[in-house]
């Protein structure tokens, strides 16, 4: 199997790149200026306590068997103990990981087939209103500074308004109330979230719909849409047949590349909505010096990249014959 | 759509030789270039800004309160809508926005073109030596290039931080550039592979030509357009990772930045009672990076259309 | 009755440098299961008549005069959906394969069964793959190909497929623009063969454009030879190639040798392409030509007839 091999090559890409960064992470928490242990371990800890997790985390060991102790500890998901909240660091990145997906992938997809939606549109319609204003329009929310849309968004639509709560991701009255169904809920999830989705939708959609209009301008000038049109095939046909699904690849390529970006955006609206995520995590663990939770939420956020990565090349090789690697 | 269809006409050959092939390739480019409304608009806004950014040298000097960082107005202690004294009002200590915005256009401008400067000059002359060498070299330099190329920038400079304290401005500069030359880099080493199977490279080899001087003699004038086109597009992500830096509150503290007002709105809690301090320094960073963008997408029409897709994706 | 009757087609395309006048005056006909060989360098306008016939030139094209009567309508008198219909269904066309006539990211089977499908709504996609075997057959690729992507293709065979594609819907016109460029030698001769073996059998008429005369000279009853949008010369093909009569026909013909039948082109032809926005009144061959005199430059060429199925647009000629 051609694809096989060439997920296989991937996968294996991907795990050296991992290794590198979990290295390099290791070597600049050792190497930058201070003592390794104070950023490990908590120093409002009991001596007891401390010494058992500096044990723990071989902190007392040399260097190359520290490292050897990191790469086991991070394996096992053992991070240390967060200075902030005071329990495991991997319970608290695992209760917060499925928040950051649930927002991330539901972002990533909409503005994804929007975009790829409306650019097939603006590029049939080259050169008239509908392009013009469409072509305008994306690059302006594509070019809005993101966390100040967020704060745009509530401030117009929660406060002003009131349609949508100013931030957080559920109510605590359903929640803590045991008589709430499942889809109840659902609906209070759903209303959290539809102030973030927007807000990452707005700022990703535009760039989808760019690259989707000019790769569609560009595929239909190749040969084949003359064979298809000489055919006597209707213009549609010739748009979503032959057209899209060729423009549509480089498209899927590119939402590969911009998957890190997307999450340095994802943590941006965590913060401003309170979206209890992994980019929130982080970014409230590096302002408050917890090094053990910024540690292990950076990497489970370079984990999730890479694995989306993965899964980005797995779809553009079902999608393209071509690849035979 | 049909232009490649349409009939090429070839009469260069009765224009008369060229003085000067730069002046004339460039304004070449500028009839083009004016026929674009994008790019119209964004050198308009553009200019615009760069007057904002001028003018912040002149405001401490009518008043020692129009200073953006220590000019504190004194009969004032807290937010105050627009007035005549202040057009676009104080921030909660009385500091005049108008000022802080056009300081703010001074420090997007520094950073955005001093990041994106060393990491397109990172990236050409890595891309160059990759495309040029080939093997080894190549791979190892373009694996690195991937590697850099997932790593979310902004949060990459968060956890470095965090480890080292709070960075100044020219590091903060610095490590965007080290983090955003990977996309440049590849788009040069693909041009360099091309230009490395050309005629005038085997002729300069065959002359005896050092493998320096072919590279910054003979392949480097051909990939600089492309460097500087992609210029314009790392300005805008310099600028905005900058911004979105210091409106989570690890920006420099002893500048003002447009990021930096945003984070004093949101974190003094005037974000619902003061739209007249929370409006303008988004909108300033939304239209600078939107008139970047535009002169890109403009300057890429006029260089060559065919880069589209490349560029796109960034 | 002749099948298609060109009368004095007009083409231009709106540029940004002005308004090229790409054809002017052409006129031809062809009858029932004939072919016709258009010859010319390129720009000369010939890929140009080829779209015109398809309906298929791009915007920024317009035609400024004349008709195509295809079957007793005129084919530029018809709407969008009419011409849509006639297209593939009638008058069919083969691409270059070098060319990416082929749409990478659908199997080529499926391609070819997208032209049955739509022009036949009564058909069932299954018939339709059966119509494909056949004509895989007809085209001589081994069916087991048929289900695998363009890029898994030769040359030769995506030439072939090509072919197949054509014949799919039975149309009794077939354009062939450039159908064997790029291909190996042997290869086009196969090619070549293959559509003579499928005009005889099934009495299609075929219109060759090519820039290689040798090609045309095969496989043609009828030629013509254009320059700079003009038909130049026009006659039956043993005619124009034992009388050439048009100097730039002398030229294209001594400019290649066959050598019991390979075929080496030797490209002599000297000169700039003419200025099709600016053109002059007088004959546009005159600056390369060696027995040009002082009127040709000015006075426009008339048609001269030779015989009744051989003319050429020349002075030199009576």
């Amino acid at each position: 199997m051609e694809i096989r091999k060439f997920v296989f090559k991937r996968l294996i890409e991907i795990i050296v790149i991992f290794f590198v960064i979990l290295t390099v992470l290791f070597l600049l928490f050792r190497l930058a200026p201070g003592d390794p242990v104070t950023r490990m371990v908590d120093p409002t800890m009991t001596p007891e306590d401390a010494a058992h997790l500096i044990a723990q985390l071989g902190l007392d060991q040399p260097i190359w068997l520290q490292y050897i102790y990191y790469l086991k500890n991070f394996f096992t998901g053992n991070f240390g103990i967060s200075f902030h909240y005071g329990v495991a660091v991997f319970s608290i990145i695992l209760n917060r990981l499925p928040n950051t997906i649930l927002l991330f992938s539901t972002s990533i997809l909409l503005s994804a087939f929007v975009g790829i939606f409306f650019g097939k549109i603006a590029s049939w319609h080259k050169g008239k209103k509908t392009d013009t204003w469409m072509t305008l329009g994306a690059l302006f929310c594509h070019t809005l500074f993101l966390p100040w849309l967020a704060l745009i968004m509530i401030w117009i639509f929660g406060f002003n308004i009131g349609w949508f709560p100013l931030n957080g991701m559920i109510s605590p009255e359903i929640w803590l109330d045991s008589s709430s169904g499942f889809w109840l809920k659902f609906l209070d999830v759903a209303h959290h979230m539809v102030l973030p989705l927007a807000t990452l939708f707005l700022i990703h959609f535009g760039s989808y719909l760019l690259l989707m209009r000019s790769s569609m301008l560009d595929t239909l000038k190749e040969d084949y849409i003359l064979t298809a049109r000489a055919k006597g095939l209707e213009e549609k046909v010739i748009r979503n047949r032959h057209a899209a699904p060729n423009a549509a690849l480089p498209v899927v390529t590119s939402v590969g590349i911009s998957l890190a970006f997307s999450l340095s955006g994802g943590a941006l609206t965590e913060t401003v909505f309170s979206w209890p995520g992994i980019g929130r995590e982080l970014v409230f663990a590096v302002s408050n010096s917890d090094y053990p939770l910024a540690l292990a939420s950076f990497l489970l956020i370079a984990t999730v990249v890479l694995i989306s990565n993965l899964a980005v090349d797995v779809l553009y090789a079902y999608l393209d014959p071509r690849i035979k690697y | 759509m049909t232009e490649n269809r349409s009939i090429q006409i070839s009469n260069d050959n009765k224009r008369s030789p060229k003085k000067f092939p730069t002046v004339e390739r460039f304004l070449e480019g500028w009839s083009v270039y004016k026929e674009n409304l994008i790019g119209k608009i964004g050198l308009t806004l553009l200019i615009i800004f760069a007057v904002m950014a001028i003018a912040s040298f002149f405001t401490p000097l009518i008043d020692p309160m129009y200073h953006p960082m220590t000019g504190v107005d004194p009969d004032i202690s807290h937010s105050t809508s627009p007035s005549w004294r202040h057009w676009l009002g104080t921030d909660f200590i009385g500091r005049d926005i108008l000022c802080q915005l056009l300081a703010g256009a001074r420090i997007a401008f520094m950073v955005g073109i001093s990041a994106a400067f060393m990491s397109i000059f990172l990236g050409t002359i890595i891309g160059m030596i990759a495309g040029y060498t080939g093997k080894v070299v190549d791979t190892l330099l373009m694996r690195l290039a991937d590697m850099i190329m997932v790593m979310p920038t902004l949060l990459v400079v968060l956890i470095l931080s965090s480890l080292f304290g709070q960075l100044n401005i020219w590091t903060i500069v610095l490590l965007i550039a080290l983090f955003r030359w990977p996309g440049v880099s590849r788009v040069i080493r693909a041009q360099t592979l091309s230009l490395k199977e050309r005629p005038f490279i085997e002729a300069a080899k065959v002359t005896g030509a050092s493998h320096f001087r072919i590279i910054f003699r003979h392949i480097m004038p051909n990939v600089l357009p492309l460097s500087l086109l992609y210029m314009t597009f790392r300005v805008t992500s310099a600028i905005i990772i900058e911004a979105a830096l210091a409106f989570l509150g690890f920006g420099d503290p002893s500048t003002v930045s447009w990021g930096m007002m945003l984070q004093w709105v949101w974190k003094t809690g005037h974000m619902f009672q003061a739209p007249y301090w929370l409006l303008p320094p988004g909108i300033c960073i939304s239209l600078l990076t939107l008139s970047f963008y535009m002169l890109g997408r403009a300057m890429e029409e006029v260089l060559d259309p065919r880069l589209r897709k490349e560029i796109a994706q960034e | 009755m002749a099948l298609l009757t060109v009368k004095n087609l007009s083409v231009g395309y709106h540029t940004r440098k002005g308004f090229l006048k790409s054809v002017q005056g052409v006129s031809f006909s062809l009858d029932q299961g004939k072919s016709l060989g258009l010859v010319g360098e390129s720009g000369c306008g010939k890929t140009t008549i080829g779209m015109a016939l398809m309906g298929l030139l791009p915007d920024n094209a317009s035609v400024t005069d004349g008709m195509i009567l295809f079957e007793d309508q005129d084919l530029l008198k018809m709407s969008k959906k009419e011409i849509r219909q006639v297209r593939w269904k009638k008058v069919a066309m083969i691409f270059q394969a070098a060319m990416n006539a082929l749409n990478p990211v659908h199997r080529v089977s499926e391609q070819i069964s997208e032209a049955i499908l739509a022009h036949d709504a009564d058909i069932s996609e299954k018939a339709a793959m059966k119509q494909v075997e056949s004509l895989f057959d007809l085209v001589g690729i081994p069916q087991d190909r048929m289900r695998d992507y363009p890029h898994h293709y030769s040359g030769g065979m995506k030439q072939r497929a090509i072919i197949a594609m054509a014949l799919a819907c039975h149309p009794s016109l077939i354009i062939a623009d450039e159908p064997t460029t790029a291909l190996d030698v042997i290869v086009q001769d196969q090619i070549l063969s293959a559509i003579k073996d499928f005009q005889n059998k099934l009495k299609i008429s075929v219109i060759f454009i090519s820039h290689d005369i040798a090609v045309v000279a095969d496989v043609c009853d009828n030629i013509g030879i254009m320059f700079a949008g003009q038909l130049v010369e026009y006659g039956r093909i043993e005619e124009v190639f034992d009388a050439p009569m048009h100097p730039y026909t002398k030229s294209l013909l001594a400019s290649y040798l066959t050598l019991d039948k390979d075929v080496v082109q030797l490209n002599s032809y000297i000169g700039e392409t003419f200025d099709l926005i600016n053109s002059t009144t007088g004959c546009r061959f005159c600056e390369r030509c060696s027995v040009a005199e002082a009127t040709c430059s000015l006075v426009a060429p008339e048609w001269v007839e030779i015989s009744p199925t051989h003319k050429a647009l020349c002075y030199q000629c009576k």
